[in-house]
């Protein structure tokens, strides 16, 4: 790669990383670096671009198309940097039914984005993405790494609003586990952006 | 294990598949994804079957027995299964034809077609696709489908090569698993995933030199030929199949032709030597057949000009010329020359008390002592390779990786090869440690070693003398080479290969058949060509060998030879009384002789050849307008006609009539897999010294470098001939990497372009060799080329 001479490698001077993230597995595993790599680039530069792709390719000692197999398949990763907040819509079945659809047809007038695109000032990047694993809490907005579930047509307003003011809200939680305490949201209270129309 | 499919019951092997059981017991599943030679893996979902078994009660460890009739029940599984991934249990009861399992299979039909586009009459797949066929057979006729289907890139070249497009593809996996499971250059990969998965590359022009094979295994019309493209509908091709005179593998191939053309090639079965896959020279290089300046007639020298003639005229002509012409007369054919046209050559030569010779011939014997077999080197278990198989005997290459992957070939059932050998895994462990590479330079295949080890170009008597001792040699440390032969030593089956480089020298080619025999190790020996084995075997052998009859003949008949490549040999052979050179395309020595006769290709003979294992092959003629091109026999059968005698070797019939009385075997139609039948071993070769110094190593290569001008489409995909530099020569002789340059060898003028590569040693320049220049160590004068327009 043409850009791999210009810039400095990712993994330059950073052996310490590279030392552990490659201890975690046995030699013959080595492939399995490729997550936790992508990983580390993705957190520090927003985005893996062809050359880092590259650059961990020739680390792990395969061919890159490989690892852009691997990148390809998770969401999470991106080629192109992303806005300042990621919005990522559940596209798959148990979200659909629950009106992901017509979610992201709001999302997508509010900020005037098309799936897959960032906003000139680099605020919101838009995507559809699969099942995120939450069907239970249909339709699920992730942002960034925050899940926001149930969304409505006006919690959904709410949230952008604040984001577009440099705000992340906390989540509403309504289940136990990690979110113990939490209030939860009077369910039903409110129509769901999907029942509308 | 016994099982029923269906009415029929069969005893079969522990591991077997279901899928595989269906087929031997001559019922049919429609499957995709499965493949043979490679892993199962259930993806498609089509080889749905009701499968079901006993079961042993666990305290009488009786079978579970039906209260009414005392058989044991049957518990079938709660689903259909894919019987490509199950295997066979015993009593296993498997039922492919009810309306359930049937149902199942139409359903699963219509969902694979839901994004198809079923542009089948543009396809060049129809007629001859599994999608196609499967639908007919398995499918409902009819879609309840009514949306929009994905549309994608109909025409995305992967590579000069090979197209794809991507609405065609089912995601059946088999080319991202053939490039990973065998050749292992995972250069092919599923992109996204889901509804939004396609089949993409980021690596450019798909590097590998086994790239076209995965158009032969594609289901379905997404991988395409893109050399064939748009050519012609499977039913219109003539399909010859035949095997590849490209290199001494002797792999089938499948020659397709339409109106006397060849408009492609496709890997074809052997079960014992390339199993389905052929490299990419293999099937690609073809196209220089039908070169427009194929010589079709005979040409007779009239003062400066060579003109068109009979082959009448021809034979007329030489006859009255080799009547008043010197006495010397030396017959010399290209060493992927059929057994029947060495027979007449060796007829001609000796009804013209003259000598006949083979070329390329290296100075050691092709022919092994303990010889070894493809599936030997792919069940060994310690492979030292002296050499580069995959430039040499690209088949080797592929075959070595079998036995990096510690499976066993299959054993064939009923219907054949196994479709689901379960013992095939995606991304296996592969045992490297097993395979020990050493060449002069940095090879292809030292990427997969265990070990590999660079020695300086000339010192392979030393290697091998180092290996056998235990004491340093040929720059490489002691305990290397120890830890080498205490591994073959060690081995079960363990197995040598001698490529060029060593047969080159005898005292090399000596050492090493000595360390054979002290680990007990069988040898493989990479001759240079399709019939070198053969050849020798016949004896198609003079005492002073070719260079000697170049320099001391009156006449000289040459089969697809081109010495005046070196314009010193020219300068010898314009003296001669009689040139006669039978080729087909003009070359430095057709332009001396005094007859020129038009040749067949490798892909018009018919005959047999002799591969590296000693393994008897029929060759057969695909029907290819190539005007009056003839092969040596109907050289020598036309030249006997007019010198009024009829000579062994006049018809392919009354060459393997002779053969057969040298060769005890009937060579007409023999079985697909060939005859294996090894000759004894000969006298290895007198010991001459041998090059020890140059800063030129003229290597193998897959491409042939000869033909590369005539074959645009490898030429694009591949590029110009690259004469290969160490950066740090480059620098100090100031060679820029594009640059082309002329390398003259002795007499020899060879353009190339400059390739900068760490795979070159300091102080060594690598360069493909042509056919007629001999492989090694060289000395070479670099020259900025005067014209930078090549032709
Ligand atoms: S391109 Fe062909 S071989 Fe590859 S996954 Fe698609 S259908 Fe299968
Ligand atoms: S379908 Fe949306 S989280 Fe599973
Ligand atoms: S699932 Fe594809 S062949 Fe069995």
């Amino acid at each position: 790669m043409i850009e791999l001479d210009t810039i400095k490698p990712y993994f330059e001077g950073k052996e310490d990383v590279l030392g552990e993230i490659l201890g975690r597995y046995p030699d013959y595993g080595r492939r399995s670096a490729i997550m936790p790599l992508l990983w580390e680039v993705q957190r520090a530069e927003r985005h893996v671009s062809e050359a880092r792709l590259e650059e961990i390719a020739h680390i792990v000692g395969v061919h890159a198309t490989e690892v852009k197999g691997v990148m390809s398949f998770y969401s999470t990763y991106h080629e192109q940097p992303v806005g300042k907040y990621h919005l990522q819509i559940c596209s798959t079945l148990s979200c659909s039914l629950a009106g992901s659809d017509e979610m992201f047809d709001f999302i997508s007038e509010e900020t005037g984005l098309v799936n897959g695109e960032t906003d000139g000032s680099g605020i919101f990047s838009l995507q559809k993405v699969e099942c995120l694993g939450s069907c239970g809490t249909a339709p699920v907005l992730q942002v960034n790494d925050t899940y926001y579930e149930r969304v409505t047509r006006s919690s959904c307003k709410e949230l952008l609003d604040a984001l577009r003011s440099g705000e992340m809200l906390e989540p509403p939680r309504e289940r136990g586990g990690d979110n113990e305490g939490a209030e939860k949201p009077k369910i039903g209270s409110e129509q769901r952006v999907g029942r509308e129309a | 294990m016994k099982v029923k499919v269906n009415d029929v019951e069969l005893d079969l092997e522990p591991g077997t598949s279901a899928i595989d059981a269906v087929f031997a017991a001559g019922y049919d599943v429609p499957y995709f994804c499965s493949q043979e030679y490679m892993s199962p893996i259930g993806a498609c979902r089509m080889c749905l079957g009701k499968v079901g078994a006993p079961r042993k009660d666990r305290e009488t460890n009786d079978w579970i027995r039906d209260a009414e009739t005392g058989e044991p029940q049957i518990f079938y599984f709660p689903n259909l299964m894919a019987t490509c991934t199950t295997a066979i249990m015993d009593g296993m009861v498997i039922d492919t034809l009810s309306k359930e399992v049937r149902q199942a299979q139409s359903g699963m039909m219509e969902f694979h077609l839901i994004n198809h586009p079923l542009d089948c009459p543009v396809c060049d797949k129809g007629g001859a696709c599994e999608l196609q066929d499967r639908a007919y057979e398995y499918g409902a006729g009819t879609s309840r489908f009514e949306f929009d289907k994905r549309h994608q890139e109909k025409h995305h070249a992967l590579s000069e090569l090979i197209t794809l497009d991507r609405e065609r593809c089912i995601h059946c996996k088999r080319c991202v698993r053939y490039f990973e499971e065998v050749p292992g250059d995972e250069v092919l990969d599923f992109i996204e995933r889901g509804g939004h998965t396609y089949i993409g590359t980021v690596d450019e022009g798909l590097p590998s030199y086994f790239t076209g094979n995965i158009t032969d295994i594609c289901p379905v019309g997404a991988l395409l030929d893109a050399t064939s493209r748009f050519r012609g509908r499977n039913w219109e091709y003539d399909h010859t199949r035949t095997v590849s005179l490209d290199d001494a593998s002797g792999a089938a191939i499948m020659v397709d032709a339409r109106t006397g053309r060849i408009e492609r090639v496709k890997g074809a079965r052997n079960t014992q030597v390339n199993l389905d896959w052929i490299d990419d020279s293999t099937r690609f290089g073809h196209e220089y057949v039908d070169a427009p300046d194929r010589l079709k007639t005979p040409l007779i020298r009239k003062g400066a000009l060579l003109e068109p003639a009979s082959w009448e005229e021809a034979a007329q002509f030489i006859a009255s010329r080799l009547a008043v012409a010197g006495k010397r007369v030396g017959v010399a054919v290209r060493s992927d020359a059929t057994l029947e046209e060495g027979v007449a050559a060796k007829a001609l030569a000796e009804h013209l008390r003259g000598h006949a010779e083979h070329f390329p011939r290296p100075a050691a014997s092709v022919i092994a002592e303990n010889p070894a077999t493809f599936t030997d080197v792919a069940t060994s278990d310690a492979i030292f390779v002296v050499g580069d198989p995959t430039e040499e005997v690209p088949t080797l290459d592929l075959r070595i990786k079998d036995a990096l992957r510690g499976v066993a070939p299959p054993e064939l059932l009923a219907h054949g090869v196994p479709i689901a050998d379960l013992r095939l895994k995606e991304r296996m462990p592969r045992k490297r440690s097993i395979l020990t590479v050493a060449a002069p330079y940095r090879t292809n295949l030292m990427r997969h070693a265990g070990q590999e080890l660079i020695y300086p170009a000339g010192q392979e008597e030393d290697l091998f003398g180092g290996v056998g001792s235990g004491k340093a040699g040929a720059s490489l440390a002691a305990e290397q080479l120890n830890q080498l032969k205490s591994a073959l030593s060690d081995a079960k089956k363990p197995v040598i290969i001698l490529g060029a480089f060593v047969l080159a020298s005898a005292a090399a080619t000596r050492a090493a058949e000595a360390l054979a025999e002290s680990v007990g190790a069988k040898v493989m020996k990479l001759g240079p060509m399709a019939n070198s084995y053969g050849l020798e075997a016949l004896e198609v052998t003079s005492d002073g060998g070719y260079a000697d009859l170049l320099t001391q003949s009156d006449v000289l008949i040459l089969s697809n030879l081109n010495p005046a490549q070196d314009v010193q040999i020219g300068e010898r052979l314009r003296n001669l009384d009689l040139l006669i050179v039978h080729d087909s395309f003009e070359t430095e020595t057709t332009g001396l002789a005094h007859v020129v006769l038009p040749a067949k290709t490798g892909y018009e003979k018919e005959g047999t050849v002799v591969n590296l294992e000693g393994r008897f092959l029929n060759v057969y003629p695909a029907p290819v307008d190539s005007g009056t091109s003839e092969d040596f026999i109907g050289v020598v059968r036309t030249l006997g006609e007019a010198l009024g005698v009829r000579l062994d070797g006049r018809s392919v019939r009354s060459a393997r009539r002779s053969l057969a009385k040298t060769l005890n075997h009937d060579l007409a139609a023999l079985p697909e897999e060939g005859l294996l039948a090894p000759v004894d071993a000969k006298e290895i070769g007198e010991t001459v010294a041998d090059t020890v110094a140059g800063n030129l190593l003229l290597t193998s290569s897959l491409l042939k470098v000869d033909r590369l001008r005539r074959n645009p489409k490898l030429r694009a995909a591949h590029g110009d001939v690259a004469l290969r530099v160490n950066p740090a020569d480059a620098e100090a002789q100031n060679l820029e990497a594009g640059a082309n340059v002329t390398v003259n060898i002795g007499g020899v003028a060879r353009s190339a372009t400059i390739k900068i590569t760490e795979d070159a040693p300091e102080g060594l320049m690598l360069l493909p060799a042509t056919f007629d220049q001999a492989l090694g160590l060289t000395s070479a004068e670099i020259v900025p080329a005067a014209d930078l327009v090549s032709a």
